[in-house]
């Protein structure tokens, strides 16, 4: 009986793992297929989808996303600390309640922010917004609460004694700030941040809306192609905006170290 | 006057109707080492805090050489502290640690790597100032914090339990050396600490607080061979401690009873005139377990029973009762112990010198 | 020592705290007021508005109730976040159960495993699965060829391929939940009752799944709401022929360009979300209370 429980354990493991992870082989599989059938021979295997990227078509939206992102993850980053600082360093009187607000964007589905924002750009005749400034500040409002949060998590688990012993030894204020809390909640920020620039890099819901021809970034680029066809060279876009926001989060990793937070050490 | 570090005047903190700190009065001249000693919420660690600057009096002053520090921030008022978890900044080195004070006062380079040095040489880290914190040994970090406190040269320095996270051994060899490195640089140090033994082993005088108050201050040995009070002589090493009645005795002589018995006990003639003497306390290593031949020079002598015995190493430790309700602690050697059994009939004797009144 | 008596007066609490503390707040209150609450309030405006005549009605409120497609559609969301939070936390649960127990160093690679595809981003994964699943995908090919079936089956663009999608989706953020549940209960529990000669279905009968309920709960809670608000799942999985709310608003406004029915929709669907929430975060407390953790 107990054999038979623990076996079928391992199989349903087994099995959901390869569930999570087929889309995404099946993907890879596709994007070096050299016809629409995928095929998992690596014989056949070619190149000539990524090849295909290299065009405005492509260039042009992701260029754009990733220009959007960075702008997003740097406001993000920058806006979340200043509202972190005041909440959790501060400790200001409401605090508990000014958080709550900050992170009140969360409670609320990104559709209905994407239609909230976009009724309120049209009726108050801001259609000049609509487009990349539009995008910028709805995926600030999308990513704000998560990188404020993070980075309020990174000062609460600041050893507040280090500030004392900083301030003991005659720091003022602002070289606490610069000597001691700054480089202490860095890989908070940054995760804030690394956080901030995916969200930003891949989402739909809410730049559905405020794309306009010229101005349209990758994922909503790529949704409006699959309504036509599910062409491989989808897949090899896919595939190599996922290998940059791996190699965004590496390089984010190296400047923040925020991996050395996870694993509870630094340096 | 001007030799005062520190003064207290009336010093009081309240936390809305809670009273932590009453009213304490204290002047701590230049160079001493002080212990503020007592229990866990008895208001020493708050006192510390208010000294620091990181909380502000509810009543009273605080002067610091002479000035009051009142309104004047932690990092304005060129004081040393070393914390009970070292506080040391995980993102830089020993070197950057301890250089830490002089940067931020602009000091030049040359100065701080040169005061690093000598500060790291004074608590023996040399060689380690590349090292991170996380790569020191708990000793390691505590010498550490020690030479970032001491290194911008404050005139005071208060240590907030700084030994409590080392094993015994260490510690104690640390005793030692804290005293010594206070000597050397004739620093006024205020050392917060639970522990008695810390605190009579390196203090040039010991302040025991209880409750928010000071009940004793006074030299090591006074302290514990003179305590005032129940609460000090409780606190401070082992004792004996019983609600006692006096009454006169022959010769013009008192001897006191202990409460719900019939013992009485001759007390000397010179014990310090204590007028409501409510309790006695009478030291283990003052009873003397003198067996059954008890000799007619002998004070004060009780029969009693041996309760329990516990094995300390060099000392056993012996509860005798003496009586229904009446146990007393004694300590002797331990070769004595094939002698002293559980459940063996000893007599004590316990010299009238070594009881003393205690007020409350 | 002289005590010196003093004539200064107690010190104000130099700690007290002044407006400036608040300065830092202004520029992210200021963006999310602008960009956040003010739409929300507008959004709110908007839906009392006539789609026409923009005078005060409550008529897309009316239709919202009466119209049989958008209720269908409101039904089809509830069914659909229903049946993701079901798959999500049946399937989430064995992972998180390995993860918070195992020691091997296995676990990391599981770990991975299972929260990488959220890096992929949602475009990526539905596109894998509109190759896996359509009609001349990869799963019909092959049912085809080996002559379980002689016509494809329907995978994609119905309720079916949804759930599947968003199941996807969704299951990295149950594993958490469930995780940071099972992470909760002493291992030696379990063991506790081994000893005492529990069989292992004793053992999640009657001491694993009682206690990880709440993480059970918080896991069916942020899938529902997960997969109630996710667009682009349902839009490129369920097509045209499987429309939930929020395929619906996104038509409302770029096709129909019906500003107030949209803004109807999009306030039906937050306030379900928040009632799901508050409801769920009830049942958390009162669950934490009746097992005291």
């Amino acid at each position: 009986m107990n054999r038979l429980l623990s076996g079928l354990f391992w199989i349903s493991l087994c099995l959901i793992l390869a569930f999570i992870t087929l889309p995404l082989l099946v993907v890879v599989a596709a994007s070096l297929s050299p016809s629409s059938t995928v095929t998992f021979s690596p014989a056949d295997w070619t190149m000539k989808w990524y090849a295909a990227l290299w065009a405005s078509k492509w260039l042009d939206p992701f260029i754009l996303s990733a220009k959007i992102a960075v702008i997003v993850s740097l406001v993000s980053g920058v806006l979340g600390a200043l509202g972190a600082y005041a909440i959790a360093y501060e400790k200001c009187p409401g605090s508990e309640a000014i958080m709550a607000f900050l992170l009140s964007p969360l409670a609320v589905p990104q559709i209905v922010k994407g239609v909230a924002i976009v009724i309120f750009l049209s009726s108050a005749g801001l259609y000049a917004l609509l487009g990349t400034p539009g995008l910028i500040a709805a995926h600030i409002v999308l990513t704000l609460p998560f990188a404020a949060r993070m980075i309020a998590t990174s000062i609460y688990n600041f050893d507040k004694n280090l500030d004392r012993a900083a301030q003991i030894l005659g720091a003022s204020k602002w070289q606490r700030i610069r000597h001691v809390l700054l480089p202490l909640i860095k890989p908070g920020v940054f995760s804030g941040m690394t956080f901030a620039f995916i969200i930003s890099f891949n989402n739909i819901p809410l730049s559905v809306f405020l794309v306009r021809p010229g101005q349209t970034t990758l994922p909503i680029t790529v949704i409006n192609y699959m309504e036509y066809s599910l062409d491989p060279v989808l897949a090899a876009v896919n595939v190599a905006s996922l290998i940059f926001i791996l190699a965004t989060i590496f390089l984010f990793e190296k400047l923040g170290g925020f991996s050395a937070q996870i694993h509870g050490g630094s340096k | 006057m001007n030799d005062i570090d520190i003064e207290l005047i009336c010093v009081r903190k309240t936390y809305g109707n809670n009273l932590v700190v009453n009213d304490i009065n204290l002047a701590i001249p230049k160079g001493e080492f002080v212990s503020l000693l007592g229990p866990s919420g008895c208001g020493k660690t708050t006192t510390l805090n208010m000294i620091a600057g990181f909380q502000e009096p509810t009543g009273g002053e605080i002067r610091i050489r002479g000035r009051n520090q009142a309104g004047v921030p932690p990092e304005k008022r060129n004081i040393g502290l070393v914390f009970q978890n070292y506080a040391l900044f995980p993102h830089m080195t020993v070197a950057e640690n301890v250089g830490f004070g002089l940067k931020m006062k602009g000091t030049p380079r040359a100065e701080i790597e040169q005061t690093v040095r000598t500060a790291l040489k004074s608590v023996h880290l040399e060689g380690l100032e590349a090292r991170y914190p996380k790569e020191l040994s708990g000793g390691q970090q505590q010498r550490t914090a020690l030479a970032r406190a001491i290194a911008p040269r404050p005139s005071v320095l208060l240590l907030d339990e700084p030994l409590s996270n080392l094993d015994l051994k260490l510690r104690e060899a640390m005793r030692v050396e804290l005293k010594e490195i206070q000597q050397q640089l004739g620093m006024t140090f205020v050392y917060v600490t639970h522990d008695q033994e810390e605190a009579m082993a390196m203090s040039d005088r010991v302040v025991v607080m209880s409750g928010g108050v000071i009940t004793q201050e006074d030299k090591p040995e006074h302290i514990y061979n003179a305590p005032r009070t129940s609460f000090v002589a409780d606190f401070i090493g082992k004792s004996n401690i019983f609600a006692v009645s006096l009454r006169p005795a022959a010769d013009d002589r008192q001897e006191i009873v202990i409460n719900g018995s019939s013992i009485a006990l001759a007390i000397a003639a010179d014990q310090p005139k204590v007028a409501t003497a409510k309790f006695c306390c009478i030291r283990p290593e003052d009873v003397r377990v003198v067996g059954n031949d008890v000799s007619a020079k002998d004070a004060n002598v009780l029969d009693g029973t041996i309760c329990k015995t516990v094995n300390l190493g060099a000392h056993l430790d012996l509860w005798i009762a003496v009586d229904r309700d009446i146990m007393i602690k004694a300590l002797v050697r331990s070769s004595r112990s094939n002698q002293l059994k559980v459940g063996n009939p000893v007599s004590i004797s316990i010299a009238p010198a070594a009881i003393r009144l205690l007020a409350e | 020592m002289t005590i010196v008596a003093t004539d200064s007066p107690a010190a104000p609490a130099r700690r007290a705290f002044t407006l400036r503390g608040y300065v830092p707040l202004f520029p992210p209150f200021a963006v999310l007021l602008l960009f956040f609450a003010v739409p929300i309030g507008m959004m709110i405006g908007i839906s009392v508005q006539d789609p026409k005549t923009s005078q005060f009605s409550m008529a897309s409120y009316q239709r919202f109730l009466t119209d049989g497609l958008i209720i269908a559609g409101l039904f089809r969301t509830i069914l659909m976040s229903g049946l993701v939070a079901i798959c999500v936390t049946v399937m989430a649960y064995p992972v998180a159960y390995f993860l918070a127990r195992s020691t091997s160093r296995w676990r990391a690679v599981v770990f991975a495993l299972a929260i990488a595809p959220e890096l992929a981003g949602v475009v990526l994964r539905t596109y894998g699965w509109l190759i896996i699943l359509e009609d001349r995908g990869f799963v019909n090919d092959a049912l085809i060829w080996l002559g379980f079936v002689s016509s494809p089956l329907p995978l994609a663009k119905n309720l079916f391929g949804v759930v599947v999608g968003l199941t996807h989706v969704v299951l990295p953020f149950g594993i958490l939940a469930l995780l940071t549940s099972i992470q909760g209960i002493d291992p030696n529990i379990e063991k506790a009752a081994q000893i005492l000669g529990a069989s292992r279905l004793s053992v999640i009968r009657h001491i694993l799944l009682p206690l990880s309920i709440p993480g059970i709960v918080s896991s069916l809670l942020i899938s529902f709401t997960m997969a109630a608000s996710a667009y682009a799942t349902p839009a490129l999985l369920g097509g045209a022929r499987f429309k939930v709310l929020a395929t619906m608003i996104f038509e409302q406004i770029m096709f129909y360009i019906n500003w107030p029915m949209a803004a109807v929709m999009a306030i039906v669907l937050l306030v379900l979300m928040l009632a799901i929430t508050f409801a769920g975060g009830r049942v958390e407390t009162r669950l934490h209370k009746k097992l005291n953790i």
